[in-house]
């Protein structure tokens, strides 16, 4: 059966496979985000907050993803678990490091002149600091995003859902007709689902930047 | 798509607080977990696996995985890197980038098996190759970032002095860009460490092996023993490859 023959006959479960794999990284970044936006925020204005936030975040996603899934096993058990945990912490490190950059770039004479006409602490943070810092942010979720598309390939090694059960069906299928096909149409599938968030990534970032820092 | 992985913090500070306190916290777990394993009782399949011999073949045969793709990383992205950055080539720069991206956009594991199926092969080389062309990319920028930021005066000036264009390369660019290729080497090494624990399922063997014999026949000391020896190696390649930054570069750049 040639590939294209094999993708026609499978489409469905491609598809779906493909949908579960996107769903997972997307909400892991979300939820990356939401996680890492709020510790950027803790400790962007103290130095060595930000030292050891960076240092840490960092130092977590030099473990190798399948060695760090392999250690959930025991904790959380199969399946969504352990892949989430996984792939929250791993898209962490450049939406922390991003979003502590971005906001500590914001002009000082900005933030001083927004606290002079009035605005509250909080309103100079949600008003302009992480608006400003935004397009930062957003780079980070970006790097975060094609990072865990391969990661989330490993994880169905411990039963999580997408793309990757596809190639590992392949591996067990080794010698028959399909085991080619299997492998080659699970990595071409994470890498075109790669390549269109990208796409999404640039199109957000062109509607949701400041119409004052736009390029 | 210029968004690739790198552990780069970013961040000097943070640079040097984990030159220090990485080491230490590594060694630390590391010698915990060693000795919550080892003092425990151990049923027949565990002492088959967790013993010195054993625990020290599989972290060798990780350390040669990630040698061999590193070296292999090292002479062929430098030399491509150098060939890349030269006036008469550098219409085919765009191109090779993005098939590297694309490349580094495959999930690694996908390409190991795609690999393993095609030439229906096993063993050490059939894992090192595809991690190899996984690992690539970060030296291959790097060694291109690096090399296209010496300034151009002093290419000229070298040329002025009578120096050849081979010369200028060796004895000028290169060492200039020694720094922008050890960083890229760092993330590549790290990359290689971490995609090693895949090529058990190739048998390329490495610690990989561990953690599946332990998830596979129910005996999560095995697997916790095999993960954080990975991620210790992971973490400890990290660090030498951050003192490599410090020492290596050029003594009129640090």
């Amino acid at each position: 059966m040639s590939f294209w023959d094999y993708v026609g006959s499978r489409w469905a479960q491609l598809l779906t496979d493909a949908y579960l794999h996107a769903s997972a990284v997307v909400q892991c970044v979300l939820l990356a985000t939401a996680i890492g936006v709020l510790l950027g925020i803790a400790v962007y204005r103290s130095p060595v907050g930000s030292t050891v936030a960076t240092a840490l975040t960092s130092a977590i996603l030099t473990i190798p993803s399948f060695a760090l899934l392999g250690l959930l096993i025991p904790l959380l058990g199969l399946g969504v678990r352990p892949t989430v945990t996984a792939l929250v912490l791993y898209g962490l490190l450049p939406i922390v490091r991003n979003t502590i950059v971005g906001l500590a770039g914001v002009d000082r004479a900005v933030t001083d002149a927004a606290r002079g006409i009035g605005m509250s602490r909080l309103g100079v943070l949600g008003r302009i600091e992480l608006r400003l810092a935004w397009p930062a942010i957003l780079a980070g979720m970006r790097v975060s995003t094609q990072m865990l598309m391969g990661i989330a390939a490993i994880a169905a090694y411990a039963k999580g859902p997408g793309l990757g059960n596809v190639i590992f069906s392949g591996l067990s299928r080794v010698g028959s007709a399909n085991a080619v096909n299997m492998a080659l149409a699970g990595t071409v599938g994470v890498v075109v689902l790669a390549l269109v968030l990208d796409g999404i990534y640039v199109l957000i970032g062109r509607l949701t930047t400041s119409r004052g820092i736009r390029g | 798509m210029s968004t690739t992985f790198t552990a780069d913090s970013g961040s000097s500070r943070a640079d040097r607080f984990r030159l220090f306190g990485q080491p230490v916290a590594v060694l630390l777990v590391l010698a915990g977990v060693l000795f919550w394993a080892f003092t425990r009782e151990l049923d027949d399949i565990e002492r088959r696996n967790i013993n010195l011999t054993s625990l020290l073949d599989h972290t060798w045969q990780h350390v040669l995985l990630t040698v061999a793709v590193a070296v292999i990383v090292v002479v062929v992205a430098v030399p491509l890197g150098v060939v890349l950055t030269r006036p008469w080539a550098r219409a085919a720069a765009p191109v090779v980038l993005a098939v590297a991206n694309i490349g580094q956009a495959a999930p690694s594991v996908g390409l190991l098996v795609l690999f393993f199926l095609a030439t229906s092969a096993t063993g050490f080389w059939v894992a090192v190759l595809p991690l190899a062309f996984y690992a690539l990319l970060p030296v291959l920028r790097n060694t291109m970032l690096g090399l296209r930021q010496v300034d151009r005066t002093l290419i000229d000036a070298g040329r002025g002095i009578g120096m050849s264009a081979v010369g200028v390369l060796g004895r000028i660019e290169l060492p200039l860009a020694v720094p922008y290729i050890l960083a890229g080497l760092r993330t590549s090494l790290v990359l290689a460490v971490g995609t090693a624990t895949l090529a058990f399922f190739v048998q390329g063997g490495g610690l990989g092996v561990l953690i599946d014999t332990g998830y596979k026949l129910g005996r999560p000391a095995i697997l916790v023993v095999g993960a954080v020896l990975a991620a210790a190696l992971a973490l400890l390649v990290d660090w030498l490859g951050g003192l490599a930054e410090q020492l290596l570069g050029p003594r009129g750049l640090r």
